[in-house]
C-alpha cells in the first residue's frame, strides 16, 4: 500500500460523496422510497486494499462528510462506519473471498451501519423509531448496496488492487 | 507477533476514532447548531455545493428515466384512482366555485394578510440529505440572499418546512416530516386551534386539546401564526376524528406538499415571528417598531392556546 492507494481511496469517497447527496435521495434515485448507501459501499471496497489504520481514518473520514452534508448530529455516520469498517478488517484476514462472501458481507455490514446509525442516533435524541418505515430505511439500502457492490467492488479492484490485494481473505 | 501488533494499533485507533465522534456528536446536541459543527458544516458546504449543483446538473435526464422507470408499475393504478378522483373533482369544482369567490371577497374586505404578499426568495433543491433518514434538504441560496434561520419555505401545494441552518449560499430545509418539527395550525372549517407534527413518512399528527367539534375527513389544516405566516395549507385531515374523553383530538394531516417531487421551494424571507427574537432584541427596539411587527402573530387561537408547543419546535431539532 502507498500514499497514492489511500489518496486515491480519499478521492474516490469524496466523489461517492457527492453522488450519495445529489442523485440519490427523496426526489433523486430513490426507489420505494430509500436509496442505496453508496458512499459505504465504497468504503467498504477500499478497505480491502489499505491498511487498517488508513482504512478505518478513511470510514471516519467519509462518515464525518455525511454528517456534514446532511441533517444529523455530527459524528454519528462517522461513528457507525468507523465500526463497520473495524468489523470488515477484522472479516478480510479470516474469510475467504468470492462474489458470494463479500455479497453477504455488503448486505450484513450495511444493515449494522444503518441499525448502528439509528440506535445512537436515538440516544442523541433523534426520533427515528416513530414510524414503521424505519425498517424499510434499514432493509431497502442494504437490499440496494449489492447491486451497487457489484460495480463498485471489481471498479475498485481495478483501481487499487493491481499492486497489493489483502481483500477479505489474504 | 507483526500481525497481533498491527491489529493491537488499529484496535487503539479505532477507539480513538469513537471517542472522537461520540464527542462530536454530544458537543454538537449540546451546541443546539452553533460553534464549531456549524463552522465545519459552513466549510463542507462551501467546498461541496459547488460539486453537487453539477453532478445533479449532469445526472438529471438520467435520474428523471430512473426515477419514471420505477413509477411505472404504480402509474396504472394511480391513473384509475385519478379517473375516478377527477370525475368526483369536476362536481366539486362547479360546487366550490362559489365558495371561492365568497371567500376572496371575505379576505379583500377582512384586509387579511395572506403569504404571497410577503418578500420571497426562489431557490432550488441541491441535496436532498446524505441518507434515507434525512428529514431535511439543502437549497442552494443562502445568508447572501437574505435567507435567515426560522424562514418558512413553502410550494404552491403549502408548507414545506423551515430554515434550521444557513450559510452564505446555501441553507437548510427542515421538513415538517420531522418529528421534531412543530407547527402551530387552524382547522380551515371549525377555526380550531392545535398543532401539527412530523412522523417521518408517515402522515403528520393533529393534536387538538379541548377540541369542541370534531376533525371532519378532508379538511384543510392551515398555519395558525406564531412562527409561520399564517393561512398556509400544511395538509388535509385524513380521517374523521373527535375529542376522546377529554384526552384531546388526534388526527392523521396527509400533507399538502409531495416532498419527492420537491424541486424549487420558495422561501418567505419577509416574515419576522415575535417569539422567534431573542428577548434582548425586543427590548433594545423602538417601541414604534416593535408596534409594526406583523398582527397575524396575534390571532385567535394562535399564540394563546400554543404559546409553548412551538418554542420547543424546530429550534431545539438537531
Amino acid at each position: 500500500m502507498t500514499g497514492r492507494d489511500v489518496s486515491l481511496a480519499l478521492l474516490m469517497v469524496v466523489v461517492a460523496v457527492v453522488i450519495q447527496t445529489a442523485v440519490f435521495g427523496d426526489g433523486r434515485i430513490n426507489p420505494f422510497g430509500s436509496s442505496p448507501a453508496f458512499v459505504l459501499v465504497v468504503v467498504l471496497a477500499c478497505a480491502r486494499y489499505i491498511d487498517p489504520a488508513p482504512a478505518l481514518l478513511l470510514g471516519f473520514t467519509a462518515g464525518m462528510l455525511l454528517d456534514l452534508l446532511g441533517g444529523s448530529p455530527l459524528g454519528l455516520w462517522a461513528m457507525s462506519y468507523t465500526v463497520v469498517v473495524y468489523v470488515s478488517l477484522r472479516f478480510r484476514d479470516r474469510a475467504d473471498d468470492g462474489p458470494l462472501v463479500i455479497g453477504v458481507g455488503v448486505f450484513a455490514l450495511t444493515l449494522l451501519a444503518n441499525a448502528l446509525f439509528l440506535i445512537v442516533g436515538t440516544l442523541f435524541g433523534e426520533r427515528f423509531f416513530t414510524s414503521t418505515a424505519v425498517i424499510k430505511n434499514i432493509l431497502l439500502p442494504a437490499v440496494y448496496n449489492l447491486a451497487v457492490a457489484s460495480v463498485v467492488f471489481p471498479l475498485v479492484t481495478r483501481l487499487l488492487g493491481s499492486r497489493r490485494h489483502l481483500g477479505w481473505s489474504s | 507477533m507483526q500481525s497481533f501488533q498491527r491489529f493491537d494499533r488499529s484496535t487503539s485507533l479505532f477507539i480513538v476514532l469513537l471517542v472522537v465522534a461520540f464527542m462530536l456528536a454530544t458537543f454538537d446536541v449540546r451546541s443546539d447548531g452553533t460553534g464549531v459543527g456549524t463552522t465545519m458544516r459552513d466549510g463542507a458546504q462551501t467546498l461541496f455545493s459547488p460539486l453537487q449543483e453539477a453532478a445533479s446538473a449532469v445526472t438529471r435526464p438520467v435520474v428523471g428515466f430512473i426515477d419514471a422507470l420505477s413509477d411505472i408499475a404504480s402509474l396504472r393504478e394511480e391513473n384509475d384512482e385519478l379517473r375516478e378522483e377527477n370525475d368526483s373533482l369536476r362536481a366539486e369544482v362547479e360546487e366550490f366555485a362559489g365558495v371561492q369567490a365568497e371567500l376572496e371577497l371575505l379576505r379583500e374586505l377582512n384586509g387579511v394578510e395572506v403569504p404571497d404578499d410577503l418578500p420571497t426568495v426562489v431557490a432550488r433543491i441541491t441535496s436532498p440529505g446524505s441518507s434515507s433518514f434525512d428529514l431535511d434538504r439543502w437549497i442552494n441560496k443562502g445568508s447572501d440572499d437574505g435567507i435567515s434561520i426560522g424562514d418558512a419555505v413553502i410550494v404552491e401545494q403549502g408548507l414545506v418546512g423551515r430554515i434550521d441552518q444557513v450559510f452564505d449560499g446555501s441553507a437548510r430545509v427542515r421538513l415538517i416530516l420531522d418529528p421534531n418539527v412543530r407547527v402551530a395550525v387552524r382547522d380551515a372549517v371549525t377555526d380550531q386551534a392545535g398543532f401539527v407534527t412530523g412522523n417521518n413518512t408517515d402522515p403528520l399528527v393533529l393534536r387538538i386539546f379541548q377540541a369542541e367539534e370534531a376533525a371532519i375527513a378532508g379538511t384543510i389544516v392551515e398555519t395558525a401564526g406564531s412562527r409561520f405566516p399564517s393561512g398556509i395549507v400544511v395538509g388535509t385531515v385524513i380521517e374523521t376524528a373527535a375529542d376522546e374523553a377529554g384526552f384531546g383530538l388526534v388526527a392523521e394531516v396527509e400533507p399538502g406538499v409531495s416532498f419527492s417531487s420537491l424541486d424549487f421551494v420558495i422561501v418567505i424571507v419577509g416574515y419576522s415571528p415575535l417569539d422567534a427574537q431573542p428577548q434582548d432584541d425586543l427590548l433594545e427596539q423602538d417601541p414604534v417598531e416593535s408596534e409594526e411587527q406583523p398582527t397575524d402573530t396575534t390571532e385567535p387561537g394562535a399564540e394563546t392556546t400554543e404559546p409553548s408547543s412551538e418554542t420547543a419546535t424546530t429550534e431545539g431539532s438537531p
